[in-house]
């Protein structure tokens, strides 16, 4: 169970996985301390500034340079085309600050912090800074997709870790002990892969109302995606408990008089460490497309809880890619995040592969 | 190895039956009345909707309502669907044929084009062309469908004016002059309205199926027998497609049962995202209206479509491969 | 390597965030108007031109392609009480009377003229002559008094979307037939809405009698029912239903209709709809040239127009439309059987002050609903009508434009504070203020709005739980005991004539939502409400009438049993291939289809 230097020196090797690495450091420590990171708070808007294009920063005012960059207030007009015309009110500076209070919000929920990273001090007066854009309500899409982050990049390991610890159960006890067991444990865990993954996850979900609490639909999703992934997984590790159960230490354990869990949880499963992190790892994409899948077609995270996924939802026509397209980032990062835990886990599997 | 075969698929049916009992179980526990839609029509008497009631056992524990599904199940009766007023087995009926044509399209067009590339890719380690497929592979599998689905249709939209692309049309299965071409016309006119669903999930499936076959093709190409053929004096091609694909081919299949599984899944999605009138977006208008008949019925339609795929690919696994008929 | 690599990621970045500052505009000195509008189109013009139009003589042939969201769930205009039927059954049947497509008012049709004792009770009407049905039967009184006697009024056919219309005060209309051309009405009372309801479609006797017989009439006329069973006089007839497919409609040979040098109308040979459920692809379909009408909304309206100088389309805007949106309290002054009151008469002491729904109404920000839910295209609503409903539309009642001030005074005048400063307003008694506020989901554009209101009323110094039910458990729950719930906001689709409102706005109404089916009238006004439609109903003289609604109107403004919110606007768009369009503010676009024809055909 020891990770050797060898392991990680190979994974360090491939620039890919380290990239995917970098990614997803930088995504989770954004996804931890969102609400100091996010200028605004989840669902702070103004409406005037309703589909606002990202605030330009700027250097120069009125001729003369300054080194703090600041940005100017937007509003906007329909034209003859009720398109919106935004102008900038190139009397007034605003300038950025970091450490600034503003939007009073409680970190993790708990902890109440007015501070946040960055953004426009109040000595400064009011103005917004939207560096992504605003959406339909005049919200920070950057504040926006950084609470998001909170459910994409959580539902993932709240999933896997359901999925793991049935697999490892079902697949260790089904692999030790063989026989019967193996055989009923495993046409039942077969049950659950004949279906495919997006229909059972709408039937499952329509046995709920539509309209439930945010965190009622979060464990909501966690366990219906959890109830689709696990069996391949139980699959898998009951083949590799097989074979491991038939090698020599195991036998000596059983002669030494070790129950039938302490081998199977001490000593047998944790030689399908490496694989098992490998297919976790390589699993987690699945939960963050399948949670966005759901909130996009209307029945996961609903407004104005922020997900990835149903941030993207809104922004799903014609009018928003021609006039808009800012509102098409959550995607980018579903993208990044998944891309990221790809790589991250063929660097893994190279990494841990006793064969390379 | 057929007995095997036999045996597996018998299996399934029992196996399905469990897993729509589960479904069925958390369907029935959950709150909200089926019937409310109808209870509370003025158009509709209390008489009819105890009738209904009655039809469907609705009063009666979940145990028994399930047998009684069951059993209906067994007379290929899914059960009425209340939110589109007609048996179950009709509305699906209806649109099992366009998922499965969609379906079994993308997995024909994913396979002859995956399989290539993987071999390409394979062969020419780490070149350009390679890497660049690798990109591509990395960027299809993380992409979420209904982004590309939208990306898709607005570029073909875009394109419009671009000879062969702008005749794309976009959405729907037939142009609205369907009925008045001839018959040629008419299969013309269906192959291009099936392009962009096809393109979309075929993009979405290459990529992890790519990958894969390159990696079972490098896999091949690093064994002992590999070596010896080359040895020999055997030329690059044969050593390549007699000898190593022949073999890489058959974990292939096998993964053919998991790729189809997500496929259908995509298919599903695809179909709500451009309205393609298929088992997918009928299940989510179902859940939407929490139609439990019509939720099940097609969740069973989706079970059985997986299985006869799986069947099909056991039954190639057998044709391939010598080893496997032989045992 | 590594190097290398991270370069690449900090240009990619780098690059990345120029071009979303790229996405900005350009400077320039703001306009200071937050209530940004947008520029508004002369509706008067509009009108003038309408009226004036005199169509071209057309050439025959041609198809249309229209589009709709869902397939039709029936082609029986009895029975059916989906609005969708009618778009579908309007081509199939027709009426004795029609309503102008640009004054609105009604003109003969399937009848050439009436006549009207003075007293207003009875009514005559001579029939078109020449006029047959589809399988080259007659057209007769006899189709009129079947229609009425052997449908409307027959009571064992449900349900029935036309015989509340015919019902006045429970008593029927008897329907006698003179000759075969000539059928006479006679009401139990002045009915003021009696000729317009006439527009009514008439279904043929000979055809459908034997099912009435059988008592399978509900089941007739159905999506199942083989296209060439279906026998109208209308315009056109059903030939071809394809399920999630299309519908197609083709030209009725013997329609009744000529143009002024005596070709037979209509010009275009067939109306195919197909059905397309997701608007993206409605909207590029329309574009590219595979449809030829589309109802845009709000925010497509840019593109659109931008694109409509490529002179494949016109894009019209024609003026507010007639669905609603209104928010509305529970006012329910009832008990249940236990004596305890439905409302919680903490809550009812506020929702029943009409000063407190005087400061929700000034609170709603309808300017932004406006730019946000319909990109700037669409009208504040101050009444129960809207302008698109023509003459009774009452342009001066009781405004209540957006002034959070206003309605925080108004609220502090009621004895609403926020004694123990947590933001949330207490009432005199020292409640908090709190409530729910639920809407239904399924409706993109009422979602939206729910979601502003929300957060004014928040602005308020409410606290507002909100929630989302599925469009029929919601009607359910407020029209039932125990009428478990406090603010609600839901729409209906309007009308010319007031009077069939009444089921909203009589006290004894099933839909009076926000206190249903009163035994008497539990305020003042709402009895001199009541009156004025007891009144209105009969009285025949139009000036009258128009003053009895007027101050209906006003009264429903004063008093905000249903504050209403902004109406859309209707944005029309058709490929310019389409001739003889004329469009009208109250017809849209395809008013005088009959008279549209294909160009270059």
């Amino acid at each position: 169970m020891r990770f050797s230097n060898r392991a990680l020196d190979k994974f360090l090797k491939h620039p890919l996985a380290v990239a995917g690495s970098i990614v997803l450091i930088v995504l989770y420590t954004l996804m931890l301390f969102a609400e100091i990171i996010a200028p605004y708070s989840l669902d702070n808007g103004l409406r005037e500034l309703s589909y606002q294009p990202p605030s330009r920063i700027h250097f120069v005012h009125n001729g003369r340079f300054s080194p703090r960059p600041f940005v100017y207030r937007y509003s906007f007009t329909f034209n003859d085309f009720f398109e919106r015309a935004f102008v900038e009110d190139r009397s007034t500076p605003y300038h950025l600050s970091f450490l600034v209070k503003g939007d009073p919000v409680k970190l993790w929920g708990i902890i109440p912090v007015r501070h946040h990273l960055f953004g426009i001090p109040q000595s400064e007066g009011e103005c917004r800074m939207y560096l992504l854009g605003a959406d339909a309500v005049g919200r920070d899409l950057l504040s926006r997709i950084l609470y998001g982050s909170r459910v994409s990049l959580t539902i993932g390991f709240f999933g896997v870790a359901i999925t793991a610890i049935l697999g490892f159960a079902v697949g260790g006890l089904s692999g030790y002990f063989g026989g019967r067991t193996d055989w009923f444990l495993m046409r039942f865990a077969e049950c659950f892969m004949l279906v495919p993954g997006f229909f059972l996850m709408l039937a499952l979900r329509s046995a709920f109302p539509i309209e439930l609490s945010s965190t009622e639909i979060y464990l909501l999703i966690v366990v219906i995606l959890s109830f689709i992934g696990w069996a391949g997984f139980a699959r898998v590790i009951r083949g590799m408990a097989l074979s491991i159960g038939k090698r020599d230490f195991v036998t000596a354990a059983r002669a030494l008089g070790a129950s039938h869990a302490r081998i199977v949880f001490v000593h047998i499963l944790p030689q399908t460490l490496s694989y098992a992190i490998v297919s976790i790892t390589l699993s987690i994409p699945g939960y963050i497309l399948g949670e966005s899948t759901l909130s996009f077609i209307g029945l996961g995270i609903q407004d104005p809880q922020a997900s990835w996924g149903n941030l993207l939802g809104v922004a799903m026509n014609i009018a928003d890619i021609q006039y808009h397209p800012w509102i098409l980032l959550p995607g980018v990062f579903i993208f990044l995040a998944v891309m990221a835990f790809n790589f991250v886990g063929d660097g893994l599997r190279d990494a841990l592969d006793p064969n390379r | 190895m057929r007995d095997e075969i036999i045996r597996r698929a018998l299996i399934s049916i029992p196996q399905l039956l469990l897993m729509s009992f589960i479904t069925f179980l958390f369907i029935d526990l959950a709150p909200g009345d089926i019937l409310a839609k109808y209870r509370f029509d003025p158009r509709i008497s209390r008489k009819t909707v105890e009738q209904i009631e009655k039809k469907y056992q609705f009063d009666k524990p979940i145990v028994v309502q399930y047998v009684h599904w069951l059993g209906r199940l067994a007379k290929l009766d899914l059960g009425y669907s209340f939110s589109r007023e007609a048996p179950v087995t009709n509305v699906i009926a209806e649109r099992l044929l366009n998922t499965f044509l969609l379906s079994f399209l993308s997995i024909l067009f994913t396979w002859l084009i995956a399989i290539p590339l993987g071999i390409y890719a394979a062969v020419h380690q780490y070149s350009w062309g390679d890497r660049i497929m690798s990109l591509i592979s990395y960027i299809g599998m993380s992409l979420p469908s209904f982004f590309l689905a939208l990306l898709v249709m607005y570029l073909v939209f875009q394109c419009r004016s671009v000879p062969l692309i702008g005749a794309i049309p976009i959405g729907g299965m037939m142009s609205s002059g369907y009925e008045q071409l001839p018959f040629f016309a008419k299969i013309i006119d269906r192959a291009a309205h099936l392009i962009i669903p096809v393109v979309v999930l075929t993009i979405g499936a290459l990529a992890g199926l790519q990958r894969i076959a390159r990696g079972n093709m490098l896999e091949e190409l690093r064994k002992q027998y590999i070596t010896t053929a080359r040895a020999k004096g055997l030329p690059e091609n044969r050593v390549i497609y007699k000898h190593a694909l022949r073999n890489a081919i058959n974990p292939l299949i096998t993964l053919f049962g998991f790729s189809f599984s997500e496929l259908l899944s995509g298919a599903a999605l695809l179909e709500i995202i451009i309205n393609w009138p298929g088992l997918g977006s009928l299940m989510l208008a179902a859940v939407r209206s929490q139609d439990t008949f019509l939720v099940m019925g097609s969740m069973l339609m989706g079970g059985i479509m997986l299985i006869i795929g799986n069947l099909i690919a056991d039954l190639l696994l057998v044709l391939v491969d010598p080893r496997v008929r032989k045992a | 390597m590594h190097k290398r690599l991270m370069i690449c990621i900090a240009a990619t970045l780098l690059s990345a965030f120029i071009l979303l500052q790229g996405c900005s505009s350009t400077g320039g000195t703001s306009k200071q108007s937050d209530r940004n509008q947008g520029p508004g189109i002369d509706y008067d013009a509009l009108q003038k031109k309408a009226l004036a139009f005199t169509p071209a003589i057309g050439t025959p042939g041609g198809n249309l392609i229209m589009s709709t969201t869902s397939d039709p769930k029936s082609f029986n205009p009895i029975t059916s009480t989906e609005t969708s039927t009618s778009e579908f059954t309007q081509y199939i049947f027709e009426g004795l009377v029609r309503s102008n497509g640009i004054t609105l008012l009604p003109e003969p049709n399937l009848a050439t003229s009436w006549d009207v004792s003075s007293d207003g009770l009875s009514w005559t009407f001579h029939l078109r002559p020449g006029v047959v049905w589809s399988d080259s039967v007659p057209f007769s009184a006899y189709d009129v008094e079947f229609t009425f006697n052997d449908l409307i009024y027959n009571t064992a056919i449900n349900p029935n979307s036309s015989r509340d219309i015919f019902m006045i005060d429970d008593k029927k209309i008897a329907v006698t037939v003179k000759d075969s051309l000539t059928v006479t009405f006679t009401l139990p009372f002045p009915y003021a809405p009696f000729l317009r309801a006439m527009t009514q479609e008439i279904l043929p006797k000979h055809a459908l009698s034997q099912f009435v017989k059988k008592g399978t009439f509900s089941t007739e006329l159905s999506i199942k029912t083989k296209p060439e069973q279906i026998v109208g006089n209308g315009p056109y007839l059903l030939e071809s239903y394809l399920s999630s497919q299309k519908v197609v409609f083709k030209k009725n040979p013997r329609y009744w209709k000529t143009d002024r040098e005596g070709n037979r109308l209509p010009y275009i040979d067939r109306i195919v709809y197909t059905i397309v459920a997701d608007q993206n692809a409605e909207l590029l379909k329309f574009k590219k040239g595979e449809i030829d009408y589309l109802s845009a909304k709000g925010e497509d309206y840019p593109g659109l127009k931008r694109d409509e100088a490529s002179g494949l389309y016109t894009v019209y805007r024609l003026g507010p439309s007639t669905g609603s949106n209104f928010l509305f309290f529970n006012l329910n002054a009832g008990r249940d059987s236990a004596g305890k009151p439905y409302v919680n008469p903490v809550k009812a002491s506020w929702f029943n002050n009409v000063n407190f729904r005087r400061a929700v109404a000034y609170s709603l920000d309808k300017q932004n609903m406006i730019n946000i839910v319909m990109n700037g295209l669409g009208y504040p609503q101050w009444s129960p009508m809207t302008p698109a409903e023509g003459y009774f539309f009452n342009n001066s009642v009781t405004e209540y434009p957006y002034d959070v001030k206003k309605a925080r005074e108004l609220l502090a005048k009621e004895g609403f504070r926020d004694s123990n400063n947590d933001s949330i307003l207490e009432d005199p008694k020292g409640n908090p203020v709190d409530f729910t506020f639920v809407s239904n989901s399924g409706n993109n554009v009422r979602m939206k709005i729910a979601e502003i209101i929300r957060k004014d009323l928040e602005e308020l110094g409410f606290r507002v739980h909100f929630q989302l039910l599925e469009f029929n458990s919601l009607i359910q729950k407020i029209d039932n005991p125990p009428f478990e719930w406090d603010a609600v906001l839901l729409g209906l689709t309007g009308g010319v004539e007031p009077h069939f409102g009444k089921n909203v706005w009589h006290s004894t109404g099933s839909l009076h939502m926000w206190y249903p089916r009163q035994k008497t009238p539990a305020t003042p006004w709402e009895a001199t409400i009541d009156s004025l439609f007891d009144v209105g109903v009969k009285e025949l003289d139009n000036e009258k009438r128009k003053a009895i609604y007027d101050r209906w109107q006003q009264i429903a403004s004063d008093e905000l049993p249903l504050i209403y919110t902004v109406l859309q606007e209707r944005i029309s768009c058709i490929n310019n291939r389409i001739g003889n369009l004329n469009p009208s503010l109250n017809g849209g676009l395809l008013h005088n289809l009959e008279y549209l024809y294909i160009k270059g055909n």
